[in-house]
């Protein structure tokens, strides 16, 4: 046997610890991680596994149950998923899928072109398309050639980012289980349901037909819902979770400064004051304009996102390609050039009054900006008081336009610019808070216009600042922030986390280092 | 004995009690602030969010919360909300649970049957669950708080009520105004009532801290007074998201909250004692007047 001397010793020593700390560095996904049982905290009880009807009560479960046609990176570099190429035409009329091989839905159906139809027809249908039917506007019709190919035809020449952001939108459902997907999760992801208690969580396990090589990692997915934020960070502190998804910006500031790891997607919501347009004295548009200078958005973001997020006054994330941080200058907190707006409606003090301010009294959140405003609006002379909801009372009121303005956040705001119009407030058509016919035609005109402009850059660039400049003129929605929605806090023994464009909950990168 | 000297010495033997004058003391304070607020240099509403989530200071001495506002400042006019609120659902419970108990107990025929069956109804839905409904109905503020706090009162009073005059009904002094022609309003409201006060001031005293309690329940689930009106179970639905933060912001209200309904409890309880005592020596006397 070798003997070695002292020095030997040493240097071996040091050498051995260097390796290890430069593995310990290496970035999570690069580590080997090892399966088991993955706990995670959760905020929201899910609604359904229908994927057409993504919300964030649902964002946990609907990547790890279903698979997209394409994924973005976090920096929204498009890459195959259950789409392995697509090419889109010269014309920008239509796009070409190919179709990835060996892949088989939960039911053991296999994954062809019929699944892609189905989901199309679905989405294209005003009552079961959900979330996807604004979206499936600009298409015009699809067919399959074959099994392993589908081409979806346009209304009209489609800007390349919008068919993108169309395909990854799309997640396809099996066939067979499509009309009660609802209630039996019909996807071709990473995990399969074992077991559900409505109000107390739900286990997943791995799909072990899954098509990505070595994921999932870990073998089972067990969600708690926690009611209370406080208390779902104090499971994860004791230990009975690893993870808490969708956790406050406040706790999750909290945890970082305690070491816990912090996650922030890269789609971000956007606060809004939604301004109903078609009331009382919103319908004045100077009036409306005033509160742009009304939100006090340092405070609101300091007061209810604890300072995570940025000041915007536009629905923009910083990653939108008409993201535009002027404006948030321009039309910065300004009680005085409210006030000097507010007298220039020619609005009398009492036309001025007799609403009320929706909250959504289960958001600590929208509680505490609605009283930021609620003193600026007393600062600027306009008393009013909050008319406080809760929970699905409040959803009610705000998805049935049944407010004359509350705080309601908007999402697809890292993506085409269009794509704000899936949100309701800025719906085209539709629009259950502003009716039919829409009360700001210039502002349609302007998503329009966003969505014909395929040519030169300079082409496009004025296309988004025309729909910037009649956001603000319009002014039915008053963003004041983006902040981070689908915060992930994990414990240090959690690595291979995964970003998502939309950040979803991704679980099948998961594992424990 | 006039009812001012009477008054005059229940508060002397009440301050006898070291618990209870402490009690009465306590409330006496909290009751003068809530009374002078509006003489005080502070702003429950004032917001000065760059003083967010200070801790006590001799500036803010209950220190600020989220939107800088000064703690004691709201916990002073929050005593408004409990004690208006506590005021008005004792009312409301004793003026129709007070005479409900006495047309029944007095006349304890079918219509003490119905009125019972009534009053046990109300006694069989919880509390809390009885006034979130009701504010569903009526709408989210103050008067709604109070009057469902009040009607979940009602039952507490009718059957006090009932049973007093079931034991007072059949007395002598009773069977003399009936003799002299008094008619059942009279002998109800201004012969047994008087005489079946006591009781009726201890279950006063005790729904006062059960409607304070409620209150702030109802403000914790989120259906009492709305923001930015001061309430004391706003304040611990709010203080307990920052309670890492700053502490102070749900203990010191919280503190407050309590005292004062272990205030109220422990008035109540003195008060039961003294009566009991005075209708053990009534007896004493009775008995050895009869010797």
């Amino acid at each position: 046997m070798t003997k070695l001397s002292r020095r030997q010793f040493c240097m071996t020593g040091l050498a051995l610890g260097g390796a290890l700390s430069l593995v310990g560095g290496l970035p999570a996904g690069a580590q080997q991680l090892k399966g088991g049982t993955l706990r995670v905290a959760v905020l929201s009880e899910l609604a359904n596994y229908d994927p057409q009807q993504l919300s964030t009560v649902n964002f946990h479960v609907i990547k790890n149950l279903y698979d997209s046609l394409i994924e973005y990176t976090p920096e929204g570099k498009p890459e195959p998923s259950l789409a392995t190429a697509w090419t889109i035409s010269p014309d920008k009329t239509s796009v070409s899928l190919t179709l990835r091989d060996g892949v088989t839905f939960h039911s053991g159906t296999p994954f062809k072109a019929d699944s892609v139809l189905a989901t199309l027809q679905k989405g294209a249908d005003p009552k079961r398309g959900k979330n996807v039917f604004p979206t499936m506007s600009i298409v015009k019709d699809w067919s399959a050639p074959d099994d392993r190919t589908v081409v979806i035809n346009f209304k009209a020449p489609v800007p390349e980012r919008q068919i993108l952001d169309l395909l990854q939108f799309l997640l396809p459902i099996d066939p067979k289980g499509i009309d009660m997907v609802e209630t039996v999760p019909a996807g071709t992801g990473p995990y399969t349901l074992v077991s559900r208690a409505v109000g107390q969580g739900l286990r997943l396990k791995a799909n072990p037909k899954y098509w990505r090589p070595n994921q999932p990692v870990m073998q089972d997915l067990v969600f708690t819902v926690f009611t209370e934020d406080a208390a779902a960070t104090a499971a994860l502190e004791s230990g009975a979770v690893d993870i808490v998804y969708g956790g406050s910006s406040r706790s999750a500031v909290r945890l970082k400064n305690g070491g816990y790891q912090v996650f922030a997607g890269p789609g971000p919501l956007v606060q809004v004051f939604r301004i109903n347009s078609t009331r009382g004295p919103f319908r004045n548009k100077s009036f409306r304009q005033a509160f742009n200078h009304l939100m006090d958005r340092a405070s609101i973001l300091r007061v209810g996102y604890a300072g995570m997020g940025q000041e915007v006054a536009l629905p923009w994330a910083p990653a939108s390609p008409a993201f535009d941080a002027a404006y948030t200058k321009t039309y910065g907190y300004d009680i005085e050039k409210a006030k000097k707006l507010i007298a220039a409606s020619g609005l009398s003090a009492d036309e001025m009054k007799g609403w009320k301010l929706l909250v959504n009294g289960s958001d600590e959140a929208s509680v505490s900006i609605s009283q930021i405003v609620q003193g600026s609006l007393q600062k600027a002379g306009i008393p009013v008081e909050l008319d406080m909801r809760q929970g699905a009372e409040y959803v009610t009121a705000l998805l049935g336009g049944d407010f004359a303005a509350t705080f309601g956040a908007v999402g697809n705001v890292q993506k085409f610019p269009s794509r704000v119009a899936t949100n309701s407030i800025y719906r085209t058509s539709g629009n259950p808070v502003l009716k039919d016919p829409h009360p700001h035609p210039d502002y349609v005109a302007a998503i329009a216009k966003v969505d014909a402009a395929t040519g030169s850059a300079a082409e496009v660039k004025a296309s988004y600042d025309n729909l910037n400049k009649v956001m603000v003129e319009e002014a039915f929605g008053v963003p004041t922030n983006s902040y981070d929605v689908g915060l992930i806090v994990a414990s240090d023994k959690i690595g291979g986390i995964t970003l998502d464009i939309d950040n979803l909950l991704v679980a099948r990168t998961i594992g424990f280092k | 004995m006039t009812g001012l000297a009477a008054a005059g010495r229940l508060l002397r033997r009440l301050l006898a009690r070291r618990g209870a004058a402490l009690s009465l003391a306590f409330l006496t304070v909290v009751g003068l602030a809530a009374l002078f607020a509006g003489l005080m240099p502070l702003d429950p509403l004032r917001q000065n969010i760059a003083e967010s989530l200070k801790p006590p200071s001799p500036d803010a001495w209950f220190g600020t919360d989220e939107l800088g506002r000064d703690i004691l400042a709201r916990v002073i006019y929050g005593a408004r909300t409990s004690l208006v609120t506590a005021f008005g659902a004792v009312v409301i419970a004793a003026l129709i649970g007070v005479p409900v108990g006495l047309v029944a107990g007095f006349y304890g025929d079918w219509r003490d049957s119905i009125l019972m069956r009534c009053i046990d109804v109300l006694l069989a839905l919880p509390n809390i669950l009885f006034a979130m409904a009701l504010i569903a109905v009526l709408g989210r503020s103050q008067g709604a708080a109070l009057v469902a706090v009040g009607v979940a009162g009602i039952p507490g009073f009718a059957r006090i009520a009932r049973a007093q005059v079931m034991a007072l009904r059949q007395l002598d002094f009773v069977m003399a105004v009936r003799g002299f022609g008094g008619g059942p309003a009279y002998i109800m409201f201004r012969t047994i009532l008087p005489n079946a006060l006591s009781p009726l001031v201890v279950q006063a005293i005790v729904l006062a801290s059960i409607a304070i309690l409620l209150e702030a329940a109802l403000a914790f689930l989120g259906v009492g007074v709305p923001p930015p009106t001061p309430s004391w179970g706003e304040m611990l639905r709010t203080g307990k998201s920052y309670l890492y933060e700053a502490p102070s912001y749900a203990v010191l209200p919280g503190l407050v909250l309590t005292l004062t309904i272990l205030s109220f409890d422990t008035i109540g309880r003195a008060l039961t004692a003294i009566i009991d005592r005075d209708e053990t020596d009534g007896v004493r006397e009775t008995a050895g007047g009869g010797r």
